[in-house]
């Protein structure tokens, strides 16, 4: 199914609740960006942190490796989701990992890693509270921050069994829960927000904790990771903390910020992901490396509020995900680019100054093929003389005949009227 | 000063009043401007639709010579003003360019009814017309203060869902979004609804028509001209 026909049945299920949980995020985070008065400075720093990041990439891989070595961390380096996923299994199966907890990735998501492991007779907790009601529901994540946003506590209830449908209630019966997961765990997995070049440590925000009692509990903590989350050093990595969790949720700062170097009672990996992002470095499309996954361009973005994150169908949906998708996918996600009126409010909010607009008008070039129709009247409009009899050809066909080709348009609205007269009249 | 107007292609096939009231305007305050005859549209719908065009290219022939265009449409505006052309520069959306160049204050001051203000996205957004509330800068809005007198506006800046191709493409989200920003400029107790955009308010008005909502919605040079020559009987 395209993302319009699962707009509509979300939207019909649940579009107007999650419309207005997400408006009421939008407004949280447009309180808390304007707390800060050097916010929009601060959104220029971190777009030309990101211009040089993406300039200088190889770099700075070469310098990260070199860096968590000395540190004291194992680094690999993986071309491909399957090479990631081969890697992560190789370093579970050194130990005979039968479990193991895993905090929030998309990383992990874009890999296909849960369903990777569990074939390969891991087993896999899913534990930011989020992201394990959606592995419990069969799901995938809706939102990057938000990964349950499109469920209700009756919904959680459901899942875990239970009659209360109380959210603190509920929260307490799934904390107890995945206590009992990170003790027996024999591996820690996760993503990392950011990679600090110049010391070779990796910096990981959660509001739950979660991350670190996986990062710390057993003995292997794997962190996978695509090589764009890269900074140079330690002052470029304060531009970005505080606007991260400002401009996704409104909150002043993630609470629990760890920065992860050498591992004390065991071993911890970095698995440093390409999967065609290096190849992207060389395409019209390069500024979208500059993300940060604060997911802000999903929560303002008045299509996404209203169809959901699933009707995209890809790991990351909104703005973002709709160019993501296509380079992926580029048949099986054309529709995702016109899925957006262009209103631009996703390059208003993006900390990192993605030019979305620009960039959403030319993925529609790239997964559009040429078409005929469009072709004729863009000649047209070439010469005003064929351009008027373009026109008068519209004007004189019957109304009946003009609400079926603009079907879409007339069955929610009413038809313009057509005046007699033209301004410019030839 | 050589000032040439933009009518943009829609605006002359189905709302030609617009243009002519826009011209009518320009004229009151002294203004030579000239109709190109050749003009047809900015290219706008191919870029948005994913199709190669190179009537910007046109677009930049046929109104290169004039020191300014005042077009009655902040989208077409916008969509000029994204290209490296000669003319990126001298285009202006209506109140835009009353407000920049000509410093027009308060015309609409004494309207007699109540006007909600519809902020279009080309019109806060990609023109900076005003403030979007997503940016952390000072409030203002140009349209406003050109109008001048009490002007209402929706709680949520947000789109109306109109896109071109959008409200094609997804007849029902789009329809959802515009229904939203009705009920949300109603609800200002506006007895008027006005914009820069005739494409979001087409929009609108064909929901308000379909819906059976009793609500007025003009175009801003309407406004500016009923405020300047009285309404036409």
């Amino acid at each position: 199914m395209k993302h319009y026909e699962l707009a509509v049945k979300f939207y019909k299920e649940k579009g107007p609740r999650h419309d207005k949980s997400l408006w009421t995020i939008r407004q949280k985070r447009d309180k808390a960006i304007k707390e800060v008065p050097e916010w929009e400075s601060l959104r220029v720093q971190a777009s030309e942190i990101k211009d040089y990041v993406i300039e200088n990439l190889q770099d700075l891989v070469d310098e990260f490796i070199k860096n968590a070595k000395n540190a004291g961390i194992e680094v690999v380096f993986a071309k491909d989701a399957q090479e990631h996923n081969q890697t992560v299994l190789k370093y579970l199966k050194e130990i005979n990992a039968k479990k193991v907890v895993k905090s929030k990735s998309m990383l992990t998501e874009e890999c296909g890693l849960n369903e990777f492991l569990e074939k390969n007779g891991i087993e896999v907790i899913d534990t930011d509270l989020g992201e394990r009601i959606v592995q419990l529901r069969g799901e995938k994540p809706s939102h990057i921050v938000l990964p349950a946003i499109h469920t209700t506590k009756e919904d959680v209830a459901e899942i875990l069994g239970e009659e209360n449908t109380d959210p603190t209630y509920l929260t307490h019966k799934m904390r107890e829960l995945l206590r009992k997961e990170f003790l027996s765990a024999d591996a820690g997995l996760s993503g990392a927000n950011f990679l600090v070049a110049d010391k070779g440590w990796a910096v990981v925000c959660t509001n739950e904790g979660n991350a670190d009692l996986g990062a710390v509990l057993p003995p292997l903590h794997i962190i996978s990771v695509g090589v764009e989350k890269l900074v140079p050093n330690m002052n470029d990595l304060g531009v970005f903390l505080r606007m991260l969790a400002r401009n996704a949720t409104g909150q002043k700062i993630t609470t629990y910020t760890s920065i992860f170097g050498k591992k004390e009672n065991g071993k911890r990996v970095i698995v440093l992901v390409d999967n065609g992002r290096f190849e992207r470095l060389n395409s019209e499309f390069k500024e979208t490396l500059k993300c940060i996954r604060c997911s802000a361009c999903l929560t303002t973005c008045p299509v996404f509020r209203r169809s959901g994150g699933h009707a995209y169908r890809y790991v990351i949906p909104g703005p973002i995900g709709s160019l993501l998708a296509p380079l992926s996918d580029k048949e099986k996600y054309k529709d995702l680019p016109f899925a957006c009126t262009l209103c631009s409010s996703c390059e208003m909010v993006c900390p990192v100054k993605i030019p979305f607009s620009k960039q959403l008008v030319k993925m529609r070039e790239y997964v559009t093929k040429e078409n005929i129709a469009l072709k004729l009247a863009e000649k047209s409009m070439h010469h005003p003389q064929a351009f008027k009899l373009f026109s008068t050809i519209l004007r004189l066909t019957p109304k009946p005949v003009l609400k079926t080709a603009l079907k879409e348009w007339s069955r929610y609205k009413a038809l313009p009227k057509i005046p007699k007269k033209r301004f410019i009249s030839l | 000063m050589k000032i040439a107007l933009h009518v943009p292609c829609y605006i002359n096939e189905l709302n030609p009043e617009i243009a002519r009231k826009t011209l009518l305007i320009l004229r009151h305050f002294g203004l030579n401007v000239s109709v190109p005859k050749n003009q047809t549209c900015c290219g706008q719908p191919f870029i948005n639709s994913g199709q190669p065009t190179t009537l910007p290219e046109q677009f930049n022939e046929i109104f290169k010579d004039y020191e300014y265009i005042v077009s009655p449409s902040s989208s077409c505006t916008s969509t000029i003003r994204s290209q490296e052309l000669e003319v990126s520069k001298k285009m202006y959306e209506l109140c835009e360019f009353l407000h920049d160049i000509l410093q027009v204050r308060d015309i609409a001051k004494n309207y007699p009814k109540k006007i909600a203000l519809h902020n279009s996205c080309h019109s806060i957004r990609h023109l900076l017309e005003g403030a979007p509330s997503e940016l952390n800068i000072p409030y203002f809005n140009k349209v406003k203060k050109v109008l001048g007198g009490e002007i209402v506006e929706a709680k949520r800046d947000e789109c109306c869902g109109f896109g071109g191709v959008f409200s094609v493409k997804e007849g029902f989200i789009s329809y959802v979004m515009g229904r939203s920003k009705l009920d949300d400029l109603i609800s200002t107790g506006g007895e008027v609804i006005t914009g820069v955009d005739f494409s979001c308010l087409m929009h609108l008005k064909g929901i308000a028509e379909k819906d059976g909502d009793d609500i007025e919605i003009k175009h801003i040079s309407e406004i500016i001209y009923e405020s300047i020559f009285g309404e036409e009987k």
